[in-house]
């Protein structure tokens, strides 16, 4: 608890993270209320198309996850980190846990910032409603994806180590891997990160897995690349 | 058993060796100064120490154990890397409250040290706002937040002002006074000289000699510069009674363990007429120099 605590100072410590989330929660504010307030009512069919804007709270949610390794090494606070807490692997667990809590933390914010003035306009303009059980459960599952969103980019982070490389890495692959599945035969492009976030945020267009394996599958990445990201940081030399 | 022991340690970075095969030992109760040129190996070995990184060969001990294998790390080792090692956005108390809240340390205590090193006014501003001085400060607070049992410092001195300097002498002496060790490296003796009792001196990664101050001010006392008329005799005859002799540039003769008299009077005796008899009153930056410089011609 105490490094998770240690983690969760690190990260509102820099305005970096202020920053960031603001930025998304304005921005997701304006594309929902120009999207929501002015589009043809007949093109607004579902949940998916009020939360215009999810895509750049997940990019800043997957740069926050991927931030919170490379910049220990990029400024070199790695050694005081592990020079505290020398056996390395219960770091990199508080910040899998601190990760996951910012991006959730993120993502319940987007929740009430797209609940909160994305349904009222959408009901003030005569809009059809999505039910409560079907806007509870998207509205989950965003919140949900975007921890593990976190946690994946902290993930290429441990990987990866130097921020640009990792910055990029991580991008590519939720948003230019994702281009793939469609070359690929049956549903095994339904497995890939990008789909199951679609899973996850009960899009019908991409993946088809359903919110829940969804979760799992996008979990399932996230936590691989902390893995092998954790046993190359517990093995690298922090000469930085 | 010593504090901090370095044993056969060789670190290689791919075909550079940084360390080779080094073995030293710092006790507590003094002040110890790790000499050496820049990319002498002092940061390696310190880190190697840390458990920051893995060595090649050998092993850094901490109390006898891997460093890895500390209960307490932050009250067993408290250290000063690099005065650039912060995030520049985070402020000075943020740092430090970073590191105590991970160590279960209380946050009164990050006050106590940002009140000790003098960094109370500043602490609330972001770090890249401060000056190579400010940030040696802060490196030197999160060194002593555990108050730590052993100190290691790499190069606190560098962009202290001499009051700053002086600062840190009087803090290192009463650390050691209070029983603790203390490891500072430098690359300028003239900075450890007044403070550091026990001098460790490396280069190219090899140990060139562990030795205390008074030995090493005692060696340079005894150096004289000789030019004679037959001095190759003169030599031979020096070199009977076990004193060292080695030549400068122009050909003239540099003595060791022998004294003025004792030349003057072998001349006498050997019939040779002397031409020069200088006792060298080198600096001990000087002797500094000197001793690295003949493990250069030496290798």
């Amino acid at each position: 608890m105490n490094l998770l605590r240690s983690e969760w100072i690190k990260l509102w410590s820099v305005r970096t993270t202020w920053a960031m989330l603001g930025i998304g929660l304005l921005a997701e504010a304006l594309f929902a209320g120009l999207y929501v307030g002015f589009a043809p009512l007949e093109d607004i069919g579902q949940l998916e198309d009020v939360m215009t804007g999810v895509g750049l709270v997940l990019v800043l949610v997957l740069v926050l996850g991927v931030l919170v390794v490379t910049t220990e090494f990029r400024h070199g606070t790695a050694s005081s980190t592990f020079l505290v807490t020398p056996r390395r692997w219960p770091v990199l667990m508080a910040k899998l846990a601190a990760t996951f809590l910012v991006g959730l933390l993120a993502g319940l914010a987007f929740v009430l910032v797209n609940g909160g003035l994305a349904l009222p306009l959408l009901s003030g303009r005569g809009g059809s409603l999505p039910s409560a059980s079907e806007a509870a459960s998207v509205y989950a599952g965003v919140a949900v994806s975007l921890g593990l969103v976190c946690v994946f980019g902290f993930g290429i982070g441990a990987v990866v180590r130097n921020q640009v490389g990792a910055i990029i890495a991580a991008i590519a692959s939720l948003f230019i891997v994702s281009a793939l599945p469609e070359l690929l035969p049956g549903s095994i492009g339904d497995y890939f990160p990008a789909q199951a976030i679609g899973s996850m945020h009960g899009n019908e267009g991409d993946g088809s897995l359903g919110q829940v394996a969804g979760g799992f599958v996008l979990a399932a990445w996230s936590l691989g690349l902390v893995a092998i990201g954790t046993l190359l940081v517990c093995r690298r030399d922090v000469s930085e | 058993m010593a504090e901090l022991e370095v044993r056969n340690l060789t670190k290689r970075y791919g075909p550079t060796v940084a360390v080779d095969d080094l073995s030293f030992a710092v006790h507590a109760g003094r002040v110890t100064g790790f000499l050496g040129p820049n990319g002498a190996g002092k940061t390696t070995t310190m880190r190697a120490l840390l458990g920051l990184l893995r060595p090649t060969r050998g092993e850094a001990l901490v109390d006898g154990q891997p460093p890895v294998r500390m209960r307490d790390p932050l009250r067993t080792i408290g250290a000063a890397l690099e005065a650039t090692a912060f995030h520049p956005g985070r402020s000075g108390r943020a740092h430090l409250r970073v590191l105590a809240s991970a160590a279960r340390i209380p946050m009164s205590r990050v006050e106590e040290v940002l009140e000790l090193v003098e960094l109370s006014g500043a602490a609330g501003r972001r770090v890249g706002g401060y000056s190579l001085g400010m940030r040696q400060r802060l490196a030197l607070a999160a060194a002593l937040l555990g108050e730590p049992r052993t100190l290691i410092l790499d190069e606190p001195a560098n962009g202290l002002d001499p009051q700053g300097m002086r600062w840190l002498r009087d803090l290192l002496r009463s650390q050691a006074a209070e029983g603790r060790t203390v490891l500072v490296s430098s690359h300028v003796l003239s900075e450890v000289a007044q403070t550091a009792d026990e001098l460790i001196l490396i280069r190219g990664g090899k140990l060139v000699s562990q030795t205390t101050l008074a030995e090493f001010t005692a060696a340079e006392a005894s150096a004289v510069r000789v030019r004679a008329e037959r001095l190759d005799e003169l030599a031979r005859g020096l070199g009977e009674r076990k004193a060292m002799v080695s030549r400068y540039e122009d050909g003239a003769l540099l003595v060791e363990g022998a004294t003025a008299e004792e030349i003057g009077e072998l001349a006498l005796s050997l019939g040779i007429a002397l031409h020069e008899l200088a006792p060298r009153r080198s600096s001990l930056e000087e002797r500094f120099l000197e001793v690295m410089g003949e493990e250069e011609t030496g290798s």
